[in-house]
């Protein structure tokens, strides 16, 4: 899972625009107030950066474009243009499946994996002793890798010896096939990842809630705050870049979840949790697979809505950020 | 100003340069069609020195110490002349992938091993030696290795690659349910409809209605499916099997298998079957731990099924008709000897060490470290075998269900170059049937239907 930022301080510096950021006129001036020994340096500092994100995210993009127009032989190295085959190969139901299942997952995953924690935090951040013990286990999950994560959860859940089974059976309750019943296995592989990416998002809240400043809340206090309403209109809003970046963290890695359906389910039961990276992965490599040009259509239509839904979350949802 | 112009000039020059590179790069080693190898005489090692040669290989823990093991025995036996190196690759499809990366342009091992499901596209890579060449060229007999095995690795009679890691699939018994449920522990079912009639008898339930032990759980291994195929005596795909001819559709529709997922349905409707997906580690757990008393594995199971805390028994793969009268197919993998960018002394080399893991000792070895079954008819009369089965009588019926299956094309068992999606579209025909409760045709028709792309690519790529 790759964590695209880090998580920001509620006491961050208030944003400012970039200097002349706006206008080409503006831009110039700026380089030129750089200048002299300060270009160069700013060179290598932004080097590093500028060459891990070429190499590792732009420049795939080419031959992700090259292979998505081109047909395979059956060791996987591209062969004849085929122009929109594997993109029109996209427009069946069985992709509009696909792309469902990512949807309801990303859904799943980015709601409960960010309200338990936020349920989590409120509690967790009250100076009471023994806090911090629970602190630290609630937050231990996200020191799992997917595949770990998966393999113990799949013992879990095992059909014959489930442990939790067992207790719901002495609770009366009679439990469902959690991997084989269709409509619980994307439930299951979603809740994995909600209580995989959960102690990351708790750890990044729980900072956002310790930074709030105590006069404010004091003084709304004194003017007959409280309950849920002191929490949606003071407290939320105070935390509310933590909540935006557990937000956007999680639904990139939402988006990006292969571990949990490979290992769990692999796909089933009839592909009801093949994801969209599972799908990708499934074409280039799965099955002695190495259809490239269709992965790399399907890569390109996960760019796609990445990039939306980026486009959403900064455009629609940051605006409702209170950055002090 | 000017350093501007010359940044972003800079930066269009290299744009250009990766985009130019990636085509370049993607340019493609790719597959010589032409490609034919043979195997070399004896004298190939004369005067070669000693020849390093390496084996990709995907087994792990004892089975991985085992071939380890020897390896060793083989390098100091041949000291000076072969020394073979192993190298590890996870599993069968990461040392797949490992081999078309090095088709793609890097070097390529001199044995690789591959699982049964390879074997029609580790031929149309044009990159082996064929096993019967060196068989020919040694006039070496092959009538030690059980002929079954060496069936599924031969096309037009022709011998590709040698068996190694074998295993069949069994059905398993909990001989301790039998017995509290009055049936005979001897006398496993051999039928689907036997199997109904001992699970009603061995199905249990507690006070209040939850099963507390299935009659019947068997994961929705695609291999089964395939099993049940060649049980019947029937053919799983055209041009005979895919042995006359690249073949160029799967037979999912068919009455014998409407019948199998039907029969499972109404099992797992009536609370008689345990639904298990297609993972074996789940079916492997619901039998070892109690909660079905009959269940579908391989014999490689049968080690850990040993140390249950009750009796395991074995009987035959069953049968969808009580007058079917084919017999399973074996699986595992076995090893490839390339020919690409190999000189004769390396193929040479790569056949030695072939020939002695072949050999009734190493396979005596092999069986009773591992619980493979051994392809040497011989390593079975050893004393190690003999008392290893001794230990292990459940070990015999799967020695007798080889022995006594027919090898036709129908217990072959079926080759696509695609045969790994073939298999996983099989399982999706089972879990829709099975676990989603779709009709049972229309979830094999829809399985087959969605298996016409990809063997129409593959056959269209390889010209077949």
């Amino acid at each position: 899972m790759t964590r695209h930022a880090s998580p920001p301080s509620t006491a961050a510096p208030p944003v400012e625009p970039v200097p002349g950021a706006e206008s080409g006129t503006g831009s110039r001036s700026y380089l030129r107030r750089l200048g002299g020994r300060e270009l160069p340096l700013a060179v290598v500092f932004l080097a590093p950066a500028v060459l891990g994100l070429g190499l590792f995210v732009i420049f795939p993009l080419f031959p992700a474009v090259f292979l998505a127009t081109r047909g395979s032989d059956i060791i996987g190295s591209p062969t004849r243009y085929v122009g929109l085959r594997h993109f029109a190969e996209l427009l069946t139901p069985e992709f509009g499946q696909v792309l469902w299942h990512t949807l309801a997952f990303t859904l799943i995953v980015v709601v409960a994996g960010v309200l338990l924690p936020l349920a989590l935090a409120v509690p967790l951040s009250q100076r009471l002793p023994g806090m911090r013990v629970f602190r630290s286990l609630f937050t231990l999950p996200f020191a799992y890798s997917a595949s770990a994560a998966a393999v113990v959860w799949l013992l879990m859940v095992d059909p014959g010896t489930s442990p939790i089974n067992w207790v719901l059976r002495l609770v009366g309750i009679a439990a469902p096939g959690w991997t084989t019943d269709s409509n619980w296995a994307l439930v299951t592989v979603a809740g994995v990842t909600v209580w995989m990416v959960s102690g990351f998002n708790l750890l990044v809240l729980s900072a956002g809630l310790a930074g709030l400043d105590e006069e404010v809340l004091e003084a709304a206090t004194l003017d007959g705050s409280a309950g849920v309403r002191h929490f949606l209109s003071v407290v939320l809003p105070m935390i509310s870049p933590s909540v935006f970046f557990v937000v956007v963290t999680t639904t990139l890695t939402a988006l990006q979840s292969l571990g949990q359906p490979q290992v769990m389910t692999d796909g089933g039961p009839n592909g009801s949790t093949s994801t969209l990276v599972y799908s990708i992965f499934n074409q280039a490599f799965h099955n002695n697979n190495s259809n490239y040009g269709l992965a790399s259509a399907q890569g390109l239509v996960l760019l796609i809505i990445g990039v939306l839904l980026a486009a959403v979350q900064f455009g629609v949802i940051e605006r409702r950020v209170h950055y002090r | 100003m000017r350093t501007m112009r010359r940044v972003s000039l800079l930066a269009a020059a290299l744009a250009t340069g990766m985009a130019v590179s990636s085509c370049a790069a993607a340019v493609p080693a790719g597959i010589d069609y032409k490609a034919v190898y043979t195997a070399p005489g004896p004298d190939a090692l004369n005067g070669a020195g000693e020849v390093d040669i390496t084996v990709w290989h995907a087994m792990t823990g004892v089975n991985g110490a085992t071939l380890q093991k020897l390896a060793d025995q083989f390098n100091a036996q041949n000291r000076g002349r072969i020394k073979v190196t192993l190298g590890f690759k996870n599993n069968y499809d990461d040392t797949l992938s490992a081999y078309k990366n090095a088709l793609r342009g890097s070097t390529l091992p001199d044995i690789v091993q591959v699982y049964d499901i390879g074997t029609q596209f580790m031929i149309d890579t044009r990159s082996i030696v064929p096993m019967q060449s060196f068989v020919d060229v040694d006039k070496f007999d092959v009538t030690d290795i059980q002929p079954n095995i060496a069936g599924y690795y031969s096309v037009g009679g022709k011998l590709y690659s040698m068996p190694f890691n074998t295993s069949m699939p069994l059905l398993y018994i909990n001989r301790n349910a039998f017995a509290k449920a009055g049936l005979d522990p001897d006398k496993p079912p051999t039928t689907l409809d036997e199997i109904m009639a001992d699970a009603e008898k061995l199905t249990v339930k507690d006070s209040s209605g939850n099963v507390v032990q299935y009659g019947f759980g068997a994961s929705l291994y695609g291999w089964f499916l395939e099993q049940w195929t060649a049980v019947a005596g029937q053919e799983y795909c055209d041009q005979g099997n895919g042995r006359d001819g690249h073949a160029s559709h799967a037979d999912f529709v068919t009455d014998e298998h409407v019948r199998l997922l039907a029969w499972w349905q109404r099992m797992t409707e009536r609370g008689l079957a345990l639904k298990l997906d297609s993972d074996t580690k789940n079916g492997d757990t619901a039998f070892e731990s109690g909660k079905v008393a009959i269940t579908l594995e391989s014999t490689g199971s049968l080690g850990d099924f040993t140390k249950a805390a009750f009796e395991a028994g074995a009987g035959y793969f069953p049968k969808i008709d009580a007058t079917d009268s084919g017999g399973p197919i074996i699986g595992g993998a076995s090893l490839w000897i390339v020919g690409r960018g190999k000189d004769d002394a390396h193929k040479r080399a790569a056949w030695e060490f072939t020939k002695f893991l072949e050999s009734k000792d190493s396979q005596a070895t092999w069986h009773t470290s591992t619980g493979y079954f051994p392809i040497s008819r011989a390593a079975l009369d050893t004393e190690t075998d003999r008392q290893w089965v001794a230990k292990k009588p459940q070990f015999q019926v799967a020695i007798n269900q080889l022995q006594g299956t027919k090898l036709t094309k129908a217990t072959q068992g079926c080759l696509f170059g695609v045969m790994p999606q073939v298999r996983k579209a099989a399982e999706n025909a089972m879990q829709a049937a099975v676990l989603q409760g779709k009709d049972a045709r229309q979830a094999l028709q829809d399985a087959q239907d969605s298996l016409n792309r990809p063997i129409g690519d593959y056959n269209d790529a390889v010209g077949g």
